[in-house]
This record gives structure tokens, C-alpha cells and sequence, in this order.
């Protein structure tokens, strides 16, 4: 033990505690990790370790009518519902950070209520009503579904994004004339830029994901990939759905390092203005 | 220019007028309305109100031995989960939270691709892994543990297992953010007192971890108790949740008035929870890579 | 840069402006008329109300009553993008992520001026703070005073009527700070541009403005030029404010009109001679209040005779602390080089001045 340093507390103790952090993380990661090998084997069945290297099961993903439709289909809902999440998760969150707000916890009660109201309930009285409405099985009615799910996340972080941006940048600018549209076109949006771009990815991401919901608004001919996986599942555990895992786990992965890129992206803008940095 | 003062609804200065904030909320407004209360709303008007007003649903859940153990069920299932995720979030958290630089971008990650990763994905992987002849079975055969492969998918242990598993992240976020709000002088001096390292956790860390613990818990519980997917998919008829059950009488029974109240029962107990634990609530450790 | 016209244009005005918040009064009916082309300084201690009065003439602060105009117009509830005001706040606000020629042109692309003129103006503001070269940095890439100075080009650069800026220096180290105050009086002067600055330190109000409005608790105390704020402070709030002030508790012998001269009967002993500020009836309460440098001191004779308790040389001016009966202390100040004698601690003194540097106040005057 060198002087100066505060001694190292309980060396077993803080031993079997990082051992069973990682065992922790290895339990996270592990099924997910174990798929992608078994979605590579030729064989029939799942096996680990693979017998061997084959790519056969995406192959047949590709070919089935079904399961491209019903990416091709999430995708557009994805993509809708990101847009639209993102759009009205903006104007939500300005109104509340830069607004004057009657009944604002009404409003902060409504935006986590698609989050803690259990997605069954909400599945099945979405079921009801949009049987009513003929919403069934449309990308009208699944985009508005999964925008109101992704709603939550999307406003909560073009929240953090709108705190950390300094309001009187806004003063400055209506000071130096510009209109209120204005200075959101200009000021700002451009500043916020990072938190938007990572509620849309997050948005996206809800969206294509979302199983629940989806189950009960499908109808026979319009289904999202989720629904079509748990059909599948329900069915038998086919190497087709480990591909399809893989590639949903990969497209995780994606997502993941692209709000990462965004974070700090965020964080640059952030950043004060250095001083004292002579010319 | 304009000498007459115009209504305060109208007027801006420094923030948006009230006209413009209420502009802004409009489409949010009417997305909840539409997509959100309004069908709620329907399916317990349903349960109570129709042909005519009636609480018969309702009795029916509790009066029914058969809905009464689903919902015990529910319940203790949740419970497990939240105590799993606990035992299995807190220490990882821990050590999340006194580490830095790639140790912790590692660790963050690891946490944070499953939280975004498919629940669909992740019960199909465990239901690979728990199936009959799949790896788990075939590790406790090899290693001897039992003699010929045992049945672990359709168990209520599997069901628990899975869903920690799933719902895990949701732990682990919020710990690791109290736990990193804590100056590292507090334990520090707690130590210069004297306490030992356990003390120093027990009288120190955990009171001021606190808030964090009550909101993974609570962000457990309530997912945990509506969950649908991994006890649909990991469960049998005999680890039957309140959402298969609604499902079931929806799709299978077409009884609306009593999924109604089904779901009536599950929304009142949420959103005592969720009103009773409102400021615990904070979404936006959830998205992206924020700690 | 083109010289403003310096006409009724810029004149800036508020008429008995209130602003409540809840139930504080932040600003608590104050009149202020600011000539077309003058420095006005908006001093006061912190909450006086300062930024308030400044935002209600922005247009980010709508007053509970009262009027704002500029250039003769009633502006009160015109919005903040329409007033052309220049504004300069006290951190540095430029836009990040754009460089610096285009903060500055930023005002003229909200007013829809081409591309070509933008840029030679804003070229033409940059030489006028003195950062002519500086067009293509990003505004991470400068000095705090070079900031400050950018976003004084951002605001002027439209040729605005009026600048207001509040405490746009506050952020910057001291000699900075001395240096950047004469270029934006000497920027004033030469653009001619009416200007309504804000700070709590005195002696920055008192370098630049032509006349200097103190603040206290929402009320205006005294408007007037830095010499009439310091020779004759209208209240006794801005005597302590400005400058030091020795306050002594007493009671007028005889009436006295504001103005007049009368004789001060001391609490704790001694009768003096002082003006009268306020109108004083014959054995009201009142305070008096004299400058350090205004006292003369002199050895014992049986005058208003004290003790000195402490001498303290600070190389320009000695101060002297001398206790007169009953806890009374007045300080002195000998400037250097003026020959006084040096006085040690425990020695006998008699305290007097002139009667014109003594000020009564009625006690029951504000502040
Ligand atoms: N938005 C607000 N809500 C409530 N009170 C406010 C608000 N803005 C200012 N006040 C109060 O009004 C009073 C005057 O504030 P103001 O900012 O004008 O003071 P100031 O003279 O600029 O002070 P400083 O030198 O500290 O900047 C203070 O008591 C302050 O607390
Ligand atoms: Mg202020």
C-alpha cells in the first residue's frame, strides 16, 4: 500500500463483488450473445456449438414472402412513428420548458402514463377501439400506437437536451430581431440538434421492437415483424427466428453506438466556451 | 406601436405566451386522447357501464378462486422479479458507479444493449437455452447434476428467471445514478470515523442509494406486473399472469366486460403506485447512453 | 460604421413602472427618462431591481403597470424581436455553433439584408471592437473580453437606437474590465448610440455613464451626474452607497428649510453646523453625513474631541478612526502629500469640517 492513497477497503470482499458484477454482465449478455452461433449452424436444429458455418437460415428469411413484408412493414411504422414521436415530443417539451403551462402536472402525469400503464391494457383497449374506428391492421393506426409509446422517451430527452442548452441564447436572439420561429430555426434546433436526432433513433427503435401492442392491432395480412416473431415462437423454435434475432441484436447494437455518437455530439455543443485563450 | 395592453394570454417576454404553449401541446393532447384515453376509457366503460351500470365484472374477479390465484400470482411474480433484479442490479451498480473511463463504457453497454434489445429477442433466446434438449439441460446433464434432461421452460422459476432478466436494466440505471451522486468524501470520512467497510455501506451508501432503489423497484414492479411476452411465451397455463389472462378472455372469450375489469383492477393498483411514487419516476435514465 | 443621427430616436423612457412578482415588488414605481444619445448606468445592490427595469425595456419583462417608450412610441407590449434594441448580457451569449462573422451578421439575416451587404457590415463591425481578422473563428476559440466584445458588434452592427447591456463586464478580471470600460464609452460616443447600462459597481457606473440612476429596493434614490450622486446624494441610502460616509444620529436645534444651514445638536454630546437636506422641524431626529476626506482633525482644543483608536496607511490616503464619547466613531481620511501630520493611536483629537460638507438628513428618510 503506497502512502498517500486512501487504502484499498476489504480486498476479498472487493474481489468476490467485481466477481459478481461480471457475473452479472455475462448473465445479461450471454443468451442473446449464445443465439448468433446457433443462427449460423446448418443443422435443423438449434445447436451449440454450431456443426458448422452456414448462412442457410438467412437465406431463408430472405426468401420468405412473409417475413420481408412484415420487416418491410415495421420499418415504415418505424420510421413514421420516429417522425412523428420526435415532432411532437419537441413541441411538448418546449412548451414546457419555455412555456407558461395551465395544469402542468396534468400534462407530466399524461406523459408517463404510456409507460407505466401496462402495454396489455393498452393493447386491448386499442383492439376495441380501433376495430371501431377501422384502424385495424393500418400503418395510420400502428404509427399512432407506437407514437404515443414512444412519446414518453422521446420528450424526456429533448427535455435533457433543452436544459442544458443556455435559454438566453434564445433572448440574444429575439434581441437581435429574429421571431420566435426564428430562433428555434435558427438557434435553437441547431443546438438541441443531438437530443432530436437520439429521440427519433430511440423512437425508431420502440417502434420496430414493439410486440404488445402490435399483437392485438395486426390483422391477418398487415403484421409487424414482432407479431410475426411471436407467431413463429408460439410455433416452433426454428433457426429462422435465431437469424432474425441476430439481426434485430445487431441493429441494437447500431442504434446503441449511433445515440452514443449523438451523446457526444450533445456534449461538445455543451461544452462552455473555453476563456482566457489568447489569439 | 401597441399602446393598449393585450390580454396575458397573449403575451410572451422572455417565455412563450401561454396562446403559444397551448398551440404547441395540441398534437400531444390529441394523440393521448385518441390513442391513449379514449380507449382506456372504453374498455372500462365496458366493464361498468354495459348493457348497464354493474360492478358484476369486478366481483367476479375476486370472488373467483381461479382469477383470484392469477392475480396472487401476478403479484408474488412481480415481487420475485423486483427482488432478483435487486439482489443482481444493486452490486453490479455498485461497481459500475466506482469505476471509470472504458471499464464503465464497457459495463454501461452491457447493460444498456439488452434494455434495448427486443424483449421478443431475449424470451426466444431463454426459451432456446431452457428448452428440453437446449444448453442449460444439457450443462446440468454433462456436469451431472441431474441424470436425464428435466423440464425448466413452462416453470414458474423460469418465468422469474427471465423476466429479471428482461427487466434488469431497468434496475441497474437507476441505482447506478443514486449511487453515483454520492461525493466519494462521504464514505471517505465515514471511514476516517472509524466505520469499517460494511458500516460504511450499511449507515452511509444505502440511505443515500435509497431514492435509487425505490425507483428500479418501482420501475420493476410495475412492468413486471403487466408484462405479457416472457410469461406468454416461458409460462404455461399453469404460471398464468393477469395479461394472459386478458389476453385470453379477450381473444379466446371475447368477454370485454370482464377483461375490462381486469384490466379496471391492474390500472387502479398502477396508478396508486405511480401517483403514490410520482417523483421517483424519471425516464430519461433510460434513453441513450445517459448515466 | 456610419455615425447615428442623435435625435429623438433614441430617447428611452419608463414611466412609473411596477413589476410584481407574487407579492415582491422587484420594481416599485420608477420614472426614468434617458436622452437620445446619453449613458445611463442602472446601479444598485443586488435585488434592487436593476435587470428588471432593463427586461421591461427589452420586452422579456412585461411591467404589472406603467409605461415603456422608445423614441417616443409606446413599446410596453411590443415583443422583444420588435423593438431594435441592441442588447449585450453578462455572459458571453454567442451562438455556438456558428463563427464569429456569422453571429455578427445573424442580426441583419433576421432582417432579411443579402448575403453580400451582411458580410461587408459585419467585416465593418469587427474593425469598429478592434477584431478585424477574427471573422472565421469559432466563439469557443476566444477570450472572454474578445467574446464580450463580438457580441457588442452583434448588437450593434443593425444600427440599432438604442443599446442596453447588463453587467456585460462582470464576468471579465479587473484590468480588463478598466480597459473594456472606455472602449465602450469611447464606442458610445463615437456611434452616438443611447445606452442603458447595468452594474452594481459603482465606480464602473460613475467612469462611463453621463448620468447614473441608483436603485434600492425597486425605488429609484437619485438620478444625476456621478459628481452631483457623490457631492450631494439626495438620500442617505446613496451617501452609504457612493463613496464612504460617516453617519452621525442628532436633532436639529431650530427649523430649517432644505437647503439652509442650521446648527446639529449630536446624541452623545456636541453641537455642530450642517445643511439640511430634507426639511427639518426644530428638534426632529436627523442624521448627518460627512465624507472622511471632509474631516479635519486637529489637536485637542475642546472642540468635538475624541481619541484616535487606529491609523491605517494605505499609501494614497491614511484613514483614521476616532472614537468620539458614547461608541461614536467617525473615520478621516488624509490624502498623501498634502502635509497633514501623522497621528498615532491614543492621541487626543478634535473632529470638525465644514458646514457645507456636513448633510442632514430626516431620520426617517429612506435608506
Ligand atoms: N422571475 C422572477 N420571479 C420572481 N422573482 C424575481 C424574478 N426576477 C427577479 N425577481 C426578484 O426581483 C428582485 C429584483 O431582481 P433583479 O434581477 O431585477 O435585481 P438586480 O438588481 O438585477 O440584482 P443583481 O445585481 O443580483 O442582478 C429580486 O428580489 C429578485 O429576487
Ligand atoms: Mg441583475
Amino acid at each position: 500500500m503506497t502512502a498517500g492513497r486512501p487504502p484499498r477497503q476489504g480486498g476479498v470482499g472487493r474481489l468476490l463483488l467485481h466477481a459478481f458484477a461480471y457475473a452479472v454482465i455475462v448473465f445479461l449478455l450471454l443468451p442473446t450473445v449464445l443465439v448468433a452461433p446457433m443462427s449460423v449452424s446448418p443443422e435443423k436444429y438449434l445447436q451449440f456449438p454450431p456443426s458448422g458455418f452456414s448462412l442457410r437460415w438467412y437465406g431463408e428469411y430472405f426468401a420468405d414472402r412473409e417475413w420481408v413484408e412484415a420487416t418491410l412493414f415495421s420499418a415504415e411504422a418505424g420510421i413514421i412513428s420516429a417522425i412523428g414521436a420526435t415532432v411532437v415530443g419537441t413541441m411538448t417539451a418546449l412548451a414546457l420548458v419555455r412555456g407558461r403551462v395551465r395544469g402542468r402536472a396534468v400534462v407530466e402525469l399524461l406523459i408517463i402514463g404510456p409507460v407505466v400503464v401496462p402495454h396489455i391494457a393498452l393493447a386491448v383497449a386499442m383492439f376495441l377501439v380501433y376495430e371501431q374506428l377501422r384502424l385495424t391492421g393500418t400503418l395510420l393506426g400502428f404509427a399512432m400506437a407506437h407514437i404515443v409509446l414512444a412519446l414518453p422517451f422521446a420528450i424526456f430527452t429533448v427535455l435533457a437536451a433543452l436544459y442544458r442548452f443556455d435559454a438566453d441564447l434564445e433572448m440574444a436572439a429575439l434581441s437581435c430581431g429574429a421571431s420566435r420561429i426564428a430562433t428555434f430555426r435558427h438557434v435553437t434546433l441547431p443546438m438541441i440538434a443531438p437530443g432530436v436526432a437520439s429521440a427519433a433513433l430511440f423512437a425508431f427503435i420502440i417502434s420496430f421492437d414493439e410486440a404488445v401492442v402490435s399483437f392485438f392491432i395486426s390483422d391477418l395480412d398487415r403484421k409487424t415483424l414482432p407479431r410475426k416473431m411471436f407467431e413463429d415462437i408460439d410455433f416452433d423454435v426454428s433457426p429462422v427466428l435465431a437469424a432474425v434475432a441476430t439481426m434485430l441484436s445487431l441493429l441494437t447494437i447500431l442504434v446503441l453506438v449511433l445515440g452514443h455518437f449523438f451523446k457526444q455530439m450533445a456534449d461538445r455543443r455543451a461544452a462552455p466556451a473555453r476563456e482566457g485563450k489568447t489569439p | 406601436m401597441s399602446a393598449r395592453r393585450p390580454s396575458a394570454f397573449f403575451l410572451g417576454g422572455r417565455h412563450l405566451s401561454e396562446a403559444a404553449s397551448l398551440a404547441l401541446l395540441v398534437p400531444f393532447a390529441l394523440l393521448l386522447v385518441v390513442v391513449f384515453l379514449l380507449p382506456l376509457g372504453t374498455l372500462l366503460h365496458e366493464s361498468l357501464l354495459v348493457p348497464a351500470p354493474t360492478l358484476e365484472h369486478y366481483e367476479r374477479v375476486f370472488a373467483q378462486p381461479v382469477y383470484l390465484r392469477v392475480m396472487w400470482r401476478t403479484l408474488r411474480i412481480a415481487f420475485y422479479v423486483t427482488l432478483v433484479a435487486l439482489l443482481l442490479g444493486y452490486p453490479l451498480a455498485y461497481v459500475m458507479s466506482r469505476s471509470g473511463g472504458l471499464k464503465l463504457g464497457l459495463m454501461a453497454a452491457a447493460v444498456l444493449l439488452p434494455l434495448w434489445t427486443s424483449v421478443l429477442v431475449r424470451t426466444y433466446a431463454w426459451m432456446v437455452l431452457l428448452q428440453r434438449n437446449g444448453l442449460v439441460n444439457e450443462g446440468l446433464t454433462g456436469l451431472g447434476f441431474v441424470d436425464a434432461p428435466i423440464r425448466l421452460l413452462y416453470t414458474e422459476g423460469a418465468v422469474v428467471l427471465a423476466m429479471s432478466h428482461v427487466l434488469l436494466p431497468f434496475m441497474v440505471l437507476p441505482v447506478f445514478s443514486a449511487l453515483k451522486g454520492i461525493p466519494d468524501d462521504y464514505p471517505r470520512a465515514a471511514q476516517m470515523l472509524g466505520a469499517s467497510g460494511w458500516s460504511t455501506f450499511r449507515e452511509v451508501i444505502w440511505p443515500l442509494s435509497l431514492p435509487g432503489v425505490v425507483s428500479g423497484c418501482l420501475m420493476v414492479f410495475l412492468l413486471a406486473l403487466g408484462f405479457f411476452i416472457t410469461p406468454a411465451l416461458i409460462g404455461g397455463p399453469q404460471q398464468m399472469m393477469i395479461a394472459t389472462l386478458v389476453s385470453q378472455q379477450v381473444r379466446e372469450m371475447l368477454n370485454w366486460p370482464f377483461a375490462g375489469a381486469l384490466v379496471g383492477v391492474l390500472l387502479a393498483f398502477v396508478l396508486a403506485l405511480t401517483i403514490a411514487f410520482n417523483r421517483f419516476i424519471r425516464l430519461e435514465r433510460f434513453v441513450g447512453t445517459r448515466s | 460604421m456610419a455615425r447615428n443621427a442623435v435625435n429623438s430616436e433614441g430617447r428611452v423612457a419608463v414611466h412609473d413602472l411596477v413589476k410584481r412578482f407574487g407579492s415582491v415588488a422587484a420594481v416599485d414605481g420608477v420614472s426614468l427618462d434617458v436622452a437620445a444619445g446619453e449613458f445611463v448606468a442602472l446601479l444598485g445592490p443586488s435585488g434592487s431591481g436593476k435587470t428588471t427595469i432593463l427586461m421591461a425595456i427589452a420586452g422579456f419583462e412585461y411591467p404589472t403597470s406603467g409605461r415603456v417608450e422608445i423614441g417616443g412610441e409606446d413599446v410596453t407590449w411590443a415583443p422583444a424581436n420588435k423593438r431594435n434594441l441592441g442588447m449585450v448580457f453578462q455572459r458571453y451569449t454567442l451562438f455556438p455553433h456558428m463563427s464569429v462573422a456569422e453571429n455578427i451578421a445573424f442580426p441583419l439575416k433576421m432582417r432579411g439584408i443579402g448575403r453580400v451587404e451582411r458580410e461587408r457590415r459585419a467585416l465593418a463591425a469587427l474593425e469598429t471592437v478592434r477584431l478585424a481578422g477574427y471573422g472565421e473563428r469559432r466563439t469557443n476559440q476566444l477570450s472572454g473580453g474578445q467574446q464580450q466584445r463580438i457580441a457588442l458588434a452583434r448588437a450593434i452592427v443593425y444600427q440599432p437606437r438604442v443599446l442596453l447591456m447588463d453587467e456585460p463586464l462582470s464576468a471579465l478580471d479587473k484590468n480588463l474590465r478598466e480597459e473594456m470600460q472606455l472602449e465602450i464609452k469611447h464606442l458610445q460616443q463615437q456611434l452616438g448610440i443611447t445606452v442603458v447600462f447595468v452594474t452594481h459597481d459603482q465606480t464602473e457606473a460613475m467612469t462611463m455613464a453621463d448620468r447614473v440612476a441608483v436603485l434600492d429596493l425597486g425605488r429609484l434614490q437619485q438620478v444625476g451626474a456621478p459628481r452631483d450622486l457623490y457631492e450631494a446624494p439626495a438620500t442617505p441610502f446613496v451617501a452609504g452607497f457612493i463613496g464612504e460616509t460617516n453617519f452621525l444620529p442628532g436633532r436639529a436645534v431650530a427649523a430649517a428649510a432644505a437647503g439652509e444651514t442650521l446648527a446639529v445638536d449630536l446624541d452623545g454630546g456636541g453641537r455642530v453646523a450642517a445643511v439640511a437636506v430634507d426639511r427639518l422641524a426644530a428638534g426632529a431626529a436627523l442624521r448627518l453625513a460627512v465624507r472622511p476626506e471632509r474631516v479635519r482633525l486637529a489637536p485637542s482644543a475642546g472642540g468635538l474631541g475624541g481619541t484616535v483608536v487606529e491609523a491605517i496607511y494605505a499609501g494614497v490616503a491614511t484613514t483614521l478612526i476616532a472614537e468620539l464619547g458614547g461608541e461614536r466613531r467617525v473615520r478621516a481620511r488624509i490624502a498623501a502629500g498634502t502635509g497633514e501630520r501623522n497621528w498615532s493611536d491614543g492621541e487626543a483629537v478634535d473632529v470638525s469640517w465644514r458646514p457645507e460638507d456636513a448633510r442632514a438628513f430626516a431620520a426617517g428618510a429612506a435608506g
